[in-house]
């Protein structure tokens, strides 16, 4: 990785903010920093799942990651 | 009593064979969220769409996987199914139970679900269908310390490994695919709880080329046992079935007169590499031609048997219809030991090779075979490192173009202009 570990998980909770799509897939972290190897990326934005900065959304065959403040909630009344 | 009135789905009940709608208004009798279930189901029959919401975020605690949220989108009408989230739960090696690990599911399920299953999803799961958000945590927390079960994948995991029920009880077997298929489960549990590739992952492991979990029909990584040495032949035996001595594929045509067993035509006749012979009143196999697809040991078990020096072969990138159409694993290691001795090294080595890979070049919701189809077999065969052998040649070639890389080419592409300009003026 060309950054710590605390540095790209920064650049993850940005990515997740300002990301046009609110949930956003484990690729589209990658280019968070191009020089980590993919394996590192998943495990540092399912570290930020477990601190609670990030929820994952799942379809039952996919999954994506998201903001808590920009998932979409099916048990809202009318979800986003 | 029946809580909404469901004319469509009682047509279900009319025919001869077991019907849900039946099962699910037994179910309700005791567990009246059912009634809605049929409800919901009957509203979609009558609009012709669903009415299940897509997915959710609900899961528990640590895991990215093992439970697909599912709500509905009328929960006024139906509010029992408000929330009715899907469990899947690990099924043990070869489904294998226990009469006493089944009531503990089914009671821990009455408790704090729907009651209603799916016995067993085609990754192999035990499938519960049908809580409410709030039980996912007081389930979970009963199915993993009063019964030491786990949950599955789902997502974009590894699901849940399967294998057949090999050496336990079946001769054929080539190796031990439940000492494989535990071992590597247990390697694998992150990969499993928490979702870390672009799309599902799924591998199972056969111990025959009967391949009896269908590993090269449903999985990205196929582990189908093989032999690479003779199959063993017991001439007496084989002088047996031909006299009518045994009934040919250990019996299990004996309902109806099929005729006299016919060797030749029920064995030599259908071996798809014409391979076999009758000489000298014994049978002969060319092993060298032999593909080892079981139908002569299937049809005659007392006289063949696989070879002594067995293994696996490992294909990749089977998946069923979603985007291009079914499509079975590809064969890419035609033989590889399984060696509990050094934890399945050459297995795992390989295994994690295609997963680097397929993460880094893998679209969003692409299976691996689909990677494969897209960047071509030669460039993935030599990711891999290996070579390409006339196995994995599919079809002659439609394209008339060779494409070589640099290092192929002797002296590679580098030339010298002026030399060439000296011999060829511009």
């Amino acid at each position: 990785m060309a950054m710590t570990k605390e540095e790209l998980k920064v650049k993850i909770l940005e990515k997740a903010a300002k990301s046009p799509k609110p949930q956003l897939y484990i690729k589209d972290f990658y280019e968070c920093d191009p020089e980590a190897k993919p394996r590192d990326v998943k495990n540092v934005a399912n570290e930020l799942v477990r601190e609670s900065k990030l929820k994952f959304w799942s379809s039952g065959s996919t999954t994506m990651y998201a903001l808590p403040s920009r998932i979409k909630n099916e048990e809202s009344k009318d979800g986003i | 009593m029946a809580k909404h009135e469901t004319p469509l789905l009682d047509q279900l009940e009319s025919g001869p064979w077991p019907s849900f709608v039946t099962d699910i208004k037994r179910q309700a009798e005791t567990k009246p969220v059912c009634w809605d279930i049929l409800g919901i189901l009957e509203l979609s029959y009558k609009d012709r769409i669903t009415h299940w919401k897509h997915g959710g975020i609900v899961g528990v605690f640590g895991y990215g996987g093992g439970i697909v949220g599912r709500y509905a989108d009328v929960p006024a009408k139906f509010p029992g199914v408000e929330h009715f989230h899907t469990i899947r739960v690990a099924q043990p090696s070869s489904k294998y139970y226990s009469t006493k690990n089944l009531r503990q599911l089914m009671d821990l399920w009455e408790k704090h679900g729907s009651g209603v299953t799916n016995f067993h999803g085609s990754t192999g799961d035990v499938i519960l269908l049908g809580t409410r958000t709030e039980n996912l945590e007081p389930f979970f927390w009963d199915l993993t310390h009063d019964m030491s079960q786990d949950l599955g994948g789902s997502g974009s995991n590894l699901r849940t490994p399967a294998n057949c029920i090999g050496q336990s009880r079946c001769e054929w077997a080539c190796y031990d695919t439940e000492e494989v298929c535990y071992q590597l489960t247990m390697k694998y549990q992150d990969e499993i709880h928490r979702p870390a590739f672009p799309y599902k992952f799924k591998f199972k492991f056969s111990g025959c080329p009967n391949d009896c979990v269908a590993a090269i029909a449903r999985s990205d990584i196929s582990v189908i046992g093989t032999w690479r040495d003779d199959i063993r032949i017991d001439q007496a035996a084989v002088k047996g079935y031909i006299e009518g001595k045994y009934p040919s594929n250990g019996g299990a045509h004996s309902g109806r007169d099929w005729g006299k067993f016919d060797i030749e035509k029920e064995v030599i006749g259908l071996c798809p590499t014409k391979c076999m012979k009758m000489a000298g009143g014994e049978l002969k196999i060319n092993n060298a031609e032999c593909t080892r697809c079981m139908h002569c040991i299937n049809v005659m078990p007392r006289a063949l048997r696989p070879g002594k020096d067995t293994g696996a072969s490992v294909l990749v990138g089977a998946k069923a219809p979603i985007l291009e159409g079914a499509q079975f694993s590809t064969l890419i290691i035609p033989f590889i030991k399984i060696d509990k001795e050094n934890e399945f090294e050459e297995l795992t080595e390989f295994i994690e090779k295609v997963w680097d890979w397929w993460m880094e070049v893998g679209k969003n919701r692409e299976r691996v075979g689909e990677t494969m189809q897209r960047i071509g077999l030669p460039a993935f065969i030599k990711v891999m490192g290996l070579d390409a052998i006339p196995q994995m040649v599919k079809e002659p070639r439609s394209n008339p173009y060779v494409f070589w890389a640099d290092e192929e080419v002797p002296g590679g592409f580098e030339r010298d202009v002026q030399e060439f300009r000296r011999r060829h003026a511009a």
